[in-house]
């Protein structure tokens, strides 16, 4: 049992109120694009409802998530009590009050700029105050995490970190490394412009720095997923998990590979020369690496499960699996998405496959299947799977957590399907309306309003959720009043762990090489702005027009 | 992975930096020498100017100091090919025209719209969606000549559409360049393919002998050499700037002096 339920329940609950609300917001955005009118449809209306729902996803519900992940894990994994409470609370409030500048401030059509901002475009203060009182929060959740395992250390010298926990501390880490950029872009050109103070912002800087946080804050929503795949998969289908040791490896190539690349998001910008967008775009390519490692650990590990339930021949081992657990489910729901995401990555990381997908809904269904896909649906199972152990109450019924899992999975398929399509068509995103009475662009009009149809699924996934998690706290609910709930029970390596090499155990020479990766990486592309600095791009500040 | 013995710390820290280092070593030679060498070779690049291109810290592309312009802003065109205009040079009146021509423009284009002087343009035969384009742009100041521009001074509408269709009329004898040499395999690839990796589209792709291009095209065949030559270089420099979507501004400036020079004798000899 966690010895903090309510702090970790105050922040899954948030995570996932916002999450239900942007997922409207999501469905009704089809809307607006389909031939079908929508109602309070315009383009303001469009534009605040995408910033928005972008905020919301990507800023709040994710970190909110992460963070009370990140303290169910230290109180479980390490069976220890979680440092500095009193911070984690202090936290909490700090990217309440955050979240709820940031969404009111776009909300009141004050920051129009989406949830990646767009410099020269600038929104209201208040907009980027709350979200850098959101990253700030999320700083205070990563010092615990790596002070809950510093501890932990000191008190079990020679043995090895709780897989669950490293890859906690690796996201923790990460994310660190990962705000350094988006701070920088918020605190030194955005905000000075947003406040007045500078009438001229550095554009090409301020991307560059973007690209920083651009592609690891995905890794950052990712790794609770590719935790719960490691940690709680192989359990929940009654196996064994295949390798520690790979395991700890992945994290570790997540942790250096995911920051050293953002660049391959400005292929077609003009600011950064053709060297280090290959170098990046390389080294983009490493980041297959512990992702395939994963797949390969985690098949097996299923393979082991299938097998002692009684599958025999090649693939039998696939029907005995336990598919009516959402854990299961869901990992293998995940998966498959991951291959469809994954793929899709691979063309837009490739300069030239990137250039014919550049700025089309491609890229927008790629993030979504990726994101909304094999990372949330995995949000979804690791509710269900520690849910009881905040409650202290059973699970009234597996039925409509798996109905949830399915409507998603077919609701994300359904939705981003037609966007790759229409991408590879030249779809372009970022826009309200499409003009349909063009003969050109008219038959996307059937394909737009199929993935309306997914957000509808969507949304209703969404909904069925929230209700399947107040379910639990009702008292009808709990049909076993004399439950009560074991202990969180994490995969067992099929190899016993005892001593692993101090590099897997800790993160020290990881820092060391992403340092160097990094001055290698951006060092020079960040510098250029110094030594040649760009004609500034004159602020537009949205926020002005919207009051005039 | 797991064997008796646990690898001991140093090997696998020292695997490691092993292991990013040459992937890094691998990435970045691809990155700052591989790729530019090839890539550059192809374009003409030399290895210093190729490595530091792909560095960063030389221009992609040849930097061009804009001049700083203090003049108004002039409109690239007033001339809109409404149903209107069309119908204006429909129903233009020949006749009409050469008693205007007479006037204002035999003098330097001859009365048969094929002056000799190589500097000033033969009309005869000319698009006459051209002639009238380019006499309205004269007027409106699109364009500037100091001969030009008073010529046209006090015509109207008609009175323009009317001399375009009369030298548009008549026949374009032969240029006075009898023999003309042969240019070369490049410049007529050039002409027919254009050049993708400068963005260079095919000069017949508008000035073909078939519809397709923009209707204000002119036909450039039997053009006097030097008359191409000067416009290819107004138009590279920005001296001249009457073309709509700054078509052959831009295709201008991505051609070399030489390519200009060779592409004016090309279309002085089609017959």
């Amino acid at each position: 049992m966690p010895r903090s339920p309510s702090l970790i329940l105050a922040h899954l609950w948030l995570a996932f109120l916002v999450f239900a609300g942007a997922a409207a917001l999501g469905a009704w955005q089809m809307w607006v694009r389909s031939p079908l009118h929508a109602p309070y449809s315009s383009p303001e209306t469009y534009f605040i409802s995408v910033t928005t729902h972008g905020s919301s996803m990507a800023y709040v519900m994710a970190t909110f998530f992460i963070m009370g992940f990140g303290y169910y894990v230290a109180e479980t994994a390490l069976e220890q009590p979680l440092p500095g409470r009193i911070w984690a609370w202090a936290g909490f409030f700090l990217g309440l009050v955050g979240s709820a500048m940031a969404l009111g401030t776009a909300i009141a059509g004050r920051a129009t700029v989406l949830y990646t901002f767009y410099p020269p475009l600038t929104g209201s203060p208040a907009y980027y105050l709350g979200l850098v009182l959101v990253v700030v929060a999320s700083w205070i959740w990563c010092v615990l995490m790596i002070v809950a395992m510093a501890r932990w250390k000191r008190a079990h010298p020679g043995r090895a970190v709780p897989l669950a926990q490293f890859a906690t501390v690796a996201n923790a880490i990460m994310w660190l490394w990962t705000t350094v950029g988006v701070a920088a872009e918020l605190l030194f050109l955005v905000l000075p412009v947003a406040l007045g103070w500078t009438e001229t912002i550095d554009a090409g800087l301020a991307r560059t720095l973007f690209s920083w946080t651009l592609h690891a804050i995905v890794y950052f929503w990712l790794l609770p997923a590719y935790t719960a795949f490691y940690t709680m998969a192989p359990q929940a289908a009654g196996g064994r998990l295949f390798s520690d040791m790979m395991g700890r490896l992945s994290f570790a190539l997540f942790l250096i590979y995911s920051v050293p690349i953002g660049i391959h998001h400005l292929l077609m910008d003009p600011e950064h020369s053709t060297g280090f967008k290959y170098l990046q775009s390389f080294m983009t390519g490493l980041v297959t690496v512990p992702t395939l490692l994963t797949v390969f650990t985690i098949a097996a590990s299923f393979e082991i499960a299938g097998r002692l339930r009684g599958g025999t021949g090649r693939l039998g081992w696939l029907r005995t699996l336990p598919w009516d657990r959402p854990m299961v489910l869901a990992t293998g729901l995940s998966f498959l998405m991951l291959w469809f995401g994954g793929l899709g990555g691979l063309i837009n990381m490739s300069y030239g496959t990137n250039a014919m997908v550049h700025n089309t809904s491609w890229v927008t269904a790629h993030f979504h299947l990726i994101f909304g896909g094999t990372v949330v649906i995995m949000y979804f199972a690791i509710a269900y799977e520690i849910w009881p152990r905040l409650t202290g109450r059973a699970t009234p019924s597996t039925v409509w957590q798996r109905r949830q899992l399915w409507l998603w999975f077919i609701g994300m398929m359904v939705t981003t399907l037609p966007w790759h399509w229409l991408g590879l068509y030249g779809q372009w995103r970022r826009v309200a309306h499409f003009d349909y009475a063009d003969p050109v662009i008219a038959w996307w009009a059937p394909w737009v309003t199929v993935s309306f149809v997914g957000g509808l699924i969507l949304l209703a996934s969404a909904v069925i959720f929230v209700l399947n998690l107040a379910s639990f706290h009702q008292s009808a609910a709990a049909h076993a009043p004399e439950f009560v709930p074991g202990p969180e029970r994490y995969a067992i390596s099929l190899h016993p762990v005892g001593r692993v090499p101090s590099v897997l155990n800790g993160f020290t020479t990881w820092n060391l090489v992403l340092l160097v990766l990094m001055l290698l990486a951006y060092g020079w592309p960040v510098a250029q702005f110094v030594v040649t600095p760009s004609p500034g791009a004159v602020a537009h500040r949205v926020f002005e027009q919207a009051v005039r | 992975m797991s064997g008796t013995h646990p690898p001991a710390d140093a090997a696998w820290t020292t695997r490691l930096w092993l292991a990013v280092v040459g992937v890094l070593a691998v990435g970045g030679l691809l990155a700052f020498l591989a790729v530019p060498l090839v890539q550059g070779g192809s374009i003409g690049l030399d290895t210093y100017t190729a490595i530091c291109r792909g560095l960063g810290i030389l221009p992609g592309t040849p930097a061009r100091v804009t001049p700083a312009s203090h003049a108004a802003a002039q409109p690239v065109t007033q001339v809109a090919w409404t149903t209107e205009t069309l119908a204006e040079l429909a129903n233009a009146d020949p006749a009409r025209g050469a008693k205007v021509a007479e006037e204002r423009c035999v003098a330097c284009h001859a009365p048969d719209g094929s002056s000799a002087a190589p500097n000033i343009p033969r009309m005869a035969g000319q698009s006459y969606f051209a002639i009238y384009k380019q006499l309205h742009d004269f007027q409106s100041g699109a364009r500037v000549s100091d001969i030009m521009s008073p010529q046209v001074e006090g015509l109207d509408d008609k009175a323009m559409a009317d001399v375009a269709v009369y030298y548009g009329g008549l026949q374009r004898g032969d240029s006075d360049l009898q023999n003309p040499p042969a240019v070369g395999p490049e410049i007529e690839n050039l002409v027919i393919n254009g050049d993708v990796r400068r963005g260079l589209p095919p000069c017949t792709a508008c000035h073909g002998t078939r519809a397709g291009g923009p209707v204000e095209v002119p036909t450039l065949a039997d053009q006097h050499a030097d008359y191409i030559e000067a416009q290819l270089q107004a138009f590279a420099t920005g001296e001249r700037r009457n073309d709509i979507y700054h078509r052959m501004r831009s295709v201008a400036s991505r051609l070399t002096p030489h390519e200009m020079h060779l592409l004016a004798i090309y279309y002085a000899g089609v017959r």
